[in-house]
């Protein structure tokens, strides 16, 4: 498989993401791209260092495996099926995505990039998966669709980190699995106290917090 | 030697063990310290830190710090163990015990290390344990309020020192401290001194920078008011003595500078004292004062310094040094002493107590000796500190700056005549009289813990003041270390020159117990007194309380001077009323007068940023998202631009 293809994959994904409003779904969907995600290097053909091929491995079990559980538990706890009533509807967000994919494409060829060996489509693909990162974070109201927000965010910041790769410190990427790890699972019990304190998992109710 | 390097041991744990220990880890300082100043070797531990070198060293300015911290952290455990026991309900003990504990080894790694960023490093491990002690009883909400403003005045002083460091660092050529050749004059250096003024002032409560402080003092449990007081401040002068001491040499125009600084401290703190109700706020008050003379000191040694004056230089840095040893010896005597009234009476209102000294007579007699000493009197330790700066500053009106001097001496003059009313009421409105409330009326002495540590410091006070000639050889050691190079080329200029004016001081002081003592043998009422009537009863058929002078009637006269001191409040409404009530109420006239309003303004006009905390999460990504967007359309505008 050449690179281009999963990178395709991964910017289509996005798509995808940003108009389903099934939250099983979105998750599924955020799993297939933490997957992609570990497939991408070793399509790059740096298989052949062990230490990233072994991040790889290790990105696929979190991403693949650890991280859907943690969602199944908590989907099996607080029973939604469907995001209703976004901040931003679906059709506006699928625009807003296409906008942003193509303003990454722009910037693309604007950033002051080393050229290279690396795929044409890495660089945009990033920038538009860190995008829609943010646009899920913003548009959408549960917290467990927030949750698949800061994922995809990281896959942004991950598919960046791949220009890098083989300059980049082993423990910078361990590092980068650590922090996503912790992040679900924070979000994990704070979805759950949200859930316990106001029956919903509308994080809008946490405005009620502020001084 | 080494064991001053071995940090206080924090007492954590519950009973007696750790405070033995504390009081243990304090005595092995002490008498590193001590041994450090007589012996005169400094030794040192090198090491690196932060990928660059870093040296402990105990010289003779670390360990005349170390002394007076070592001397009231040691009995501040022992007293705090009673007065604060860990097992009080609400009392925050255990959270006391450890930040004490940090306390104490933050100031004596601060005033052993030779290292810029470990000296900032411990700078902030002090100010923020401070804040926690302050902050003890946070559920008073002006004790959270003094601790919060504490906060902000000890980092807005941290970015000052910060700054300070970071140019001492780019003038050294590296964050390790040794001393410049004399000579080698830089153009950084002003700006290393204005920054390090500025910044030690804060901690020190010097004069526009000191509106933290009494709240400060007043709010922290006793035995922490005692070490904030006697020690912590001090590391402000210890920092301007040591940042001085590394540089080449200092502009005569700062030590007048500072001259001037100290003696309106000294004014200014000594004038409120005079006006407080709550005698913790005066002794607060009085440290400013103290502060003042030791900053005095220093800006005399400063301008010797300046002039090349050995005689000059030895008497304003030993005058500092040695009214920092008493300062901390009488002023934590004080406030442990007024740890005790708030324990026997539960008030800190000067105005409900009296007679005192009839049912606290242990009390009253351990404290008198304080109250003697920070009014200046002979034969007490405050004399005698005093004693060089009226020598230095007369010197100094013939061969320095005269009109900074001149105005210094003034002060100095005024300022003691004031402590001494201060403290006569203080002592009087406390101590004489009858009980003005319900509250005095039921005290009784603490306990054998509480009063040791005052009695030992008691005995200082005086033992101080009358065998002080031995201290002199020692306060030429730190000189030498202050002013290096200057001081040492006419030998021991202190122990010599004033020690001739201690031995004439000495016998005067002796005739003066002895004769005092032969006069009140002799004056002693004989047993043909039958009763003794109420203070104040002057033959009238039903004396009350009430008759009895106020510290509030006591101190009016004087502190009508100062404007913006008192503000009267008056509620009189009708056109012929009858009862007429009004209240005074004491505040500070530069912190509460004029800084208050002034950030209250600010405050509002920041508040309507407010509305950008909406409280959604949302949209505080949007705001990211926005930002994050905004940089790179600026990235892309800007290489359209270029191209």
């Amino acid at each position: 498989m050449s690179p281009d293809f999963l990178i395709a994959l991964t910017m289509l994904t996005n798509f995808t993401l940003v108009a389903t409003s099934r939250v099983n779904k979105a998750i599924q969907l955020a799993v297939f791209q933490g997957i992609l995600m570990g497939l991408i290097p070793l399509a790059m053909g740096l298989g052949k260092h062990t230490h990233i091929l072994l991040l790889a491995l290790v990105a696929i079990a979190v991403k693949g495996g650890f991280i859907p559980y943690l969602f199944r538990r908590a989907l099996r706890q607080v029973k939604i099926r469907r995001e209703v009533d976004p901040y931003v509807g679906y059709t506006v967000s699928l625009m807003l995505c296409a906008a942003g994919t193509g303003l990454s494409l722009v910037l693309a060829h604007a950033l002051p990039l080393k050229a290279g060996t690396t795929p044409t489509f890495l660089v945009p693909a990033a920038l538009a998966t860190l995008f829609t990162g943010f646009l899920l974070l913003v548009s959408r109201r549960t917290a467990l669709t927030q949750v698949v927000g800061y994922l995809v965010l990281e896959n942004g910041i991950y598919l960046f980190g791949l220009l890098l790769v083989e300059e980049m410190p082993v423990l910078v990427e361990t590092g980068i699995l650590l922090d996503l790890f912790v992040g679900v699972f924070v979000m994990g019990i704070v979805i759950n106290h949200i859930h316990m304190t106001f029956d919903s998992t509308d994080t809008g109710f946490l405005a009620e917090l502020k001084d | 030697m080494a064991a001053a390097f071995l940090p206080l041991v924090p007492p954590l744990n519950e009973g007696r063990f750790s405070t033995l220990l504390g009081a243990l880890g304090s005595l092995l300082a002490f008498l590193a310290a001590a041994h450090a100043l007589l012996g005169g070797v400094p030794s040192h531990l090198d090491f690196h830190f932060w990928q660059g070198p870093a040296r402990l060293e105990l010289d003779a300015l670390s360990a005349a710090f170390l002394l007076p911290l070592h001397l009231v952290a040691g009995l501040g455990i022992i007293y705090g163990a009673d007065y604060w026991p860990i097992t009080l309900s609400k009392g925050f003990g255990r959270s006391l015990r450890f930040f004490f504990g940090f306390l104490v080894t933050a100031m004596t790694l601060l005033f052993v290390t030779q290292n810029g960023l470990l000296f900032l490093v411990a700078w902030e491990i002090m100010a923020i344990s401070a804040f926690f002690l302050v902050n003890t009883e946070h559920h008073r909400p002006e004790v959270r309020r003094a601790s919060w403003v504490y906060l902000v005045c000890t980092h807005t002083g941290t970015l000052a020192i910060t700054a300070s460091v970071i140019l001492l660092a780019h003038r050294l050529g590296g964050f390790a401290w040794s001393p410049l050749p004399p000579g080698a004059q830089g153009s950084l250096d002003v700006w290393i001194l204005v920054l390090a003024v500025l910044g030690f002032a804060f901690k020190a409560g010097l004069l526009p920078l000191h509106f933290w402080l009494p709240a400060a003092h007043a709010s922290a449990p006793s035995h922490v008011s005692a070490i904030l007081s006697a020690v912590m401040l001090k590391t402000g002068i210890y920092g301007l003595l040591r940042v001085s001491s590394l540089l080449p040499g200092v502009p005569a125009w700062m030590g007048g500078g500072l001259l001037t600084l100290g003696a309106m401290s000294a004014v200014y703190g000594v004038w409120n004292a005079l006006a407080q109700r709550d005698y913790k706020r005066l002794l607060a008050y009085s440290s400013i004062e103290n502060l003042g003379i030791i900053t005095m000191g220093v800006g005399l040694g400063w301008t010797g310094r300046a002039l090349g004056d050995p005689w000059l230089t030895a008497l304003g840095f030993g005058g500092a040094i040695f009214h920092v040893w008493n300062h901390a010896i009488f002023k934590s005597l004080l406030f442990f002493g007024s740890g005790a009234l708030l324990h026997a009476t539960g008030t800190r209102d000067m105005e409900g107590l009296g007679g005192l000294a009839a049912r606290m007579p242990r009390t009253a007699l351990v404290l008198l000796p304080g109250v003697l000493a920070v009014a200046a009197l002979p034969p007490f330790n405050g004399f005698l500190s005093e004693w060089f700066l009226y020598r230095g500053l007369f010197a100094s009106l013939r061969g320095g700056d005269a009109w900074s001097s001149g105005l210094a001496l003034l002060a100095l003059v005024f300022t003691g005549g004031l402590a001494a009313v201060a403290f006569a009421r203080f002592y009087g409105v406390i101590f004489l009289g009858t009980p003005r409330s319900e509250a005095g009326a039921h005290a009784h002495d603490p306990s054998r813990l509480m009063l040791v540590p005052m009695g030992i410091l008691a005995a200082l006070t005086l033992g101080i003041g009358l065998l002080s000639l031995p201290l002199l050889p020692v306060l030429d050691r730190v000189v030498a270390v202050v002013a290096p190079g200057q001081a040492l080329a006419r030998g021991l200029p202190l122990a010599t020159l004033v020690g001739r004016d201690f031995r004439m001081l000495l016998l005067l002081e002796g005739l003066l117990l002895v004769f005092g003592g032969l006069a009140l043998a002799w004056l002693r009422p004989g047993a043909q007194t039958a009763e003794a009537p109420p203070t104040w009863d002057c033959g009238y058929a039903a004396p009350t309380a009430r008759m009895q002078y106020t510290g509030s009637s006591f101190a009016e006269g004087w502190s009508v001077f100062l404007p913006g001191l008192t503000q009267r409040v008056r509620s009189i409404r009708a056109l012929f009323p009858r009862a007429h009530s009004f209240h005074t109420r004491i505040q500070d006239a530069v912190g509460d007068g004029l800084l208050a309003p002034w950030l209250e303004r600010v405050a509002a006009r920041l508040f309507r940023f407010h509305r950008f905390q909406t409280g959604y999460l949302s949209v505080y990504i949007l705001y990211v998202l926005v930002t994050l967007l905004g940089v790179f359309l600026w990235l892309l505008l800007r290489a359209r631009l270029s191209l």
